[in-house]
């Protein structure tokens, strides 16, 4: 079995994507949320390195991607200080422990 | 001043102010010996004044006809109708909740941070009408999503209001997600980032590309609340300090659409599905809206999820324009963009001056419930009398400008000659009638009901609070008289959105 590079990546990609979804669906824990919306962006910044390599314009692919981490590192600063405060005021970080807004 | 000096001012100035503002607020905050900085407010107001100051510049060169074009190294920025239209509509809507919030906010824990915040959302929300490059947009929506999750959870003290912070964050940060595969899939395909590059290079129904789109419609559709991924709106909207609620369902929801509008129109002539898939997210938003609002005992979440309704409303002229190129159908979806933030604001911060007197002054942070509006009309007057105006301008009564946006949407609608489009604006009327049923209910509440005795022990209206109400319900009322007047401001939008979908 002999895969292209491309190939590989889309594979590690899409992996990444199924994972983070997967994730989002199952998980209950609030940091573990995070975690799961970081390894989908994780499987996008792998996409664009690709998506340079294939229009042939590596650099600008893997600036792009850096861009990315920045933005999704911020995101992901902004959704654990959440957890934490919803740690300290409703105790728990259970997801189903989250129903005052539910009716 | 130069067209593209103003257009950098006018992006770099509440950016800029945005850190200042916190410093600013922390310094004097330490130097005040009551925990008060009514500096850091009246700091934010004058920034937003001054953003008028470049706006009149580049809007002069817009309104001449041609865009303003400005590369700031790899950093392409393109202001056309729809970019002033926006940046018009943020400063406006923005300088009536910074006005507002001064006497809202005061001596809230953490104030210099919510006018830091409100600053730097309003420069991201003027940078995303501007931007011209599809990976540029992403950034400034991420930059607007980001400020916007902080200051919907700002009550940190208060459980439902982290909740609906976490729910908003998680539901935003998937469909950026979407966002980001669709520009993957974009960029690999035509190798080009640049909006009319873009546009240049896909002629073809490439499967790739249509999968792109319709990523796109997910992504952006999270934050302008199409109806299945609309969940976190009612939740975010009500959650939120009245004044963000105001700025969320007035400017933010449309800075979505706008976002989806220009990806869209890079991909117009892979697909001609595009008008119709917005025509039919219009129906389902505005029947969704309506239905869930009838059900509402909170104040502040009926008006969400009357937001729903009126995207659905301008839904249905953009895509009646995308579809069938009328041009009447895009300016009439811009001026209901126009009249809703009008509208929507109008209401947000009259209800929140209800629930300041009645719950926040007092020292309690319940939500304003439909029966603690009985009888406001007797001591409140003026809020009262604003929220009808509101109300009913959006349940579209006809001197009003509610109505004036919707008729030329229906009249649109009716232009293009097409059964099911003129199907589908009697449904938006009928839904309009609907919509009727839970706003004619509040009016009444107000007017012919005893005081309630949370009413009877209501706080006295702070009369800063009354200004950006009074400016808006003029607003409101003037243009329902007089709906041409905004016409220099619309039409060049829909110019814009019709050069892009080939009218």
């Amino acid at each position: 079995m002999n895969l292209s590079i491309p190939g590989i990546i889309i594979v590690a990609a899409v992996a990444l994507l199924g994972i983070g979804f997967y994730g989002l669906l199952a998980v209950r824990n609030l940091i573990k949320v995070i975690v799961a919306l970081q390894i989908l962006v994780k499987g996008m910044m792998l996409g664009f390195v690709l998506a340079g390599r294939l229009a042939g314009n590596v650099t600008l692919g893997q600036s792009l991607a850096i861009i990315v981490i920045v933005v999704d590192t911020i995101v992901a600063v902004v959704g654990l200080a959440l957890a934490v405060q919803i740690r300290q005021r409703i105790g728990s970080l259970d997801i189903k422990t989250l129903t005052s807004l539910q009716r | 001043m130069n067209a593209n000096t103003a257009l950098i001012w006018l992006i770099a100035l509440p950016l800029a102010a945005a850190p200042l503002i916190y410093l600013v607020g922390r310094l004097s905050l330490r130097a005040s010996n009551n925990r008060r900085s009514p500096v850091v407010a009246w700091l934010g107001v004058l920034t937003l004044i001054a953003c008028g100051y470049p706006l009149y510049f580049a809007g002069q060169a817009v309104l001449a006809g041609a865009p303003v074009e400005l590369a700031v190294n790899a950093i392409h920025l393109r202001m056309d109708g729809i970019g002033l239209l926006l940046a018009v509509v943020v400063l406006l809507l923005g300088a009536m909740v910074m006005l507002f919030s001064t006497a809202y906010m005061a001596g809230d824990r953490g104030e210099e941070k919510y006018y830091a915040l409100l600053t730097a959302m309003i420069g991201s929300m003027i940078g995303l009408g501007c931007a011209a490059d599809l990976f540029n947009l992403w950034v400034w929506f991420e930059a607007m999503a980001i400020t916007s999750y902080m200051l919907v959870a700002f009550y940190t003290t208060h459980p439902a209001s982290l909740e609906a912070g976490f729910k908003y964050l998680v539901q935003s940060a998937t469909g950026s997600v979407f966002v980001l595969l669709g520009i993957v899939l974009v960029f690999s395909q035509t190798g080009a980032l640049d909006l009319l590059e873009i546009r240049n290079a896909a002629h073809s129904p490439d499967p790739v590309l249509l999968l792109a789109g319709a990523a796109f419609l997910i992504g952006f559709g999270v934050k302008s609340a199409l109806v299945p991924m609309h969940t976190w709106l009612p939740d975010a909207h009500s959650q939120a300090p009245s004044g963000i609620s105001a700025m969320l369902s007035g400017v933010v929801i449309e800075a979505g659409l706008v976002a989806l509008l220009r990806a869209l129109g890079s991909l117009s002539s892979v697909a001609s599905a595009w008008g119709g898939l917005l025509l039919s997210f219009g129906a389902v938003n505005m029947i969704v809206g309506n239905l869930m609002a009838l059900r509402q005992t909170q104040v502040k979440r009926l008006l969400a999820y009357s937001s729903l309704s009126h995207m659905g409303y301008m839904l249905v002229g953009l895509g009646a324009a995308m579809a069938f190129k009328v041009a009447n159908g895009a300016a009439g979806g811009f001026f209901h963009l126009f009249t809703h933030a009008l509208m929507k604001g109008l209401a947000f911060l009259s209800a929140g001056a209800l629930l300041y007197t009645l719950h926040i002054a007092r020292g309690d942070h319940d939500p304003l419930t439909l029966d603690d509006l009985n009888g406001a009309s007797k001591r409140y007057p003026l809020t009262a009398f604003a929220l009808s105006i509101a109300v009913l301008a959006l349940g579209g009564l006809p001197p009003l400008a509610g109505f004036m946006s919707k008729w030329q949407i229906f009249v649109a609608g009716a232009q293009t000659q097409n059964l099911w489009i003129i199907l589908l604006v009697i449904f938006a009327a009928l839904n309009s009638v609907l919509s009727l049923g839970y706003y004619a209910p509040l009016v009444n509440r107000m007017y012919r009901k005893t005081p309630s005795a949370t009413v009877e022990n209501g706080k006295p209206t702070p009369k800063i609070m009354a200004v950006p109400i009074i400016l808006l319900t003029l607003g409101v009322v003037i243009f329902g008289f007089a709906p041409a007047w905004i016409n220099w401001l619309t039409a060049p939008a829909a110019a814009s959105l019709l050069a892009v979908f080939g009218g």
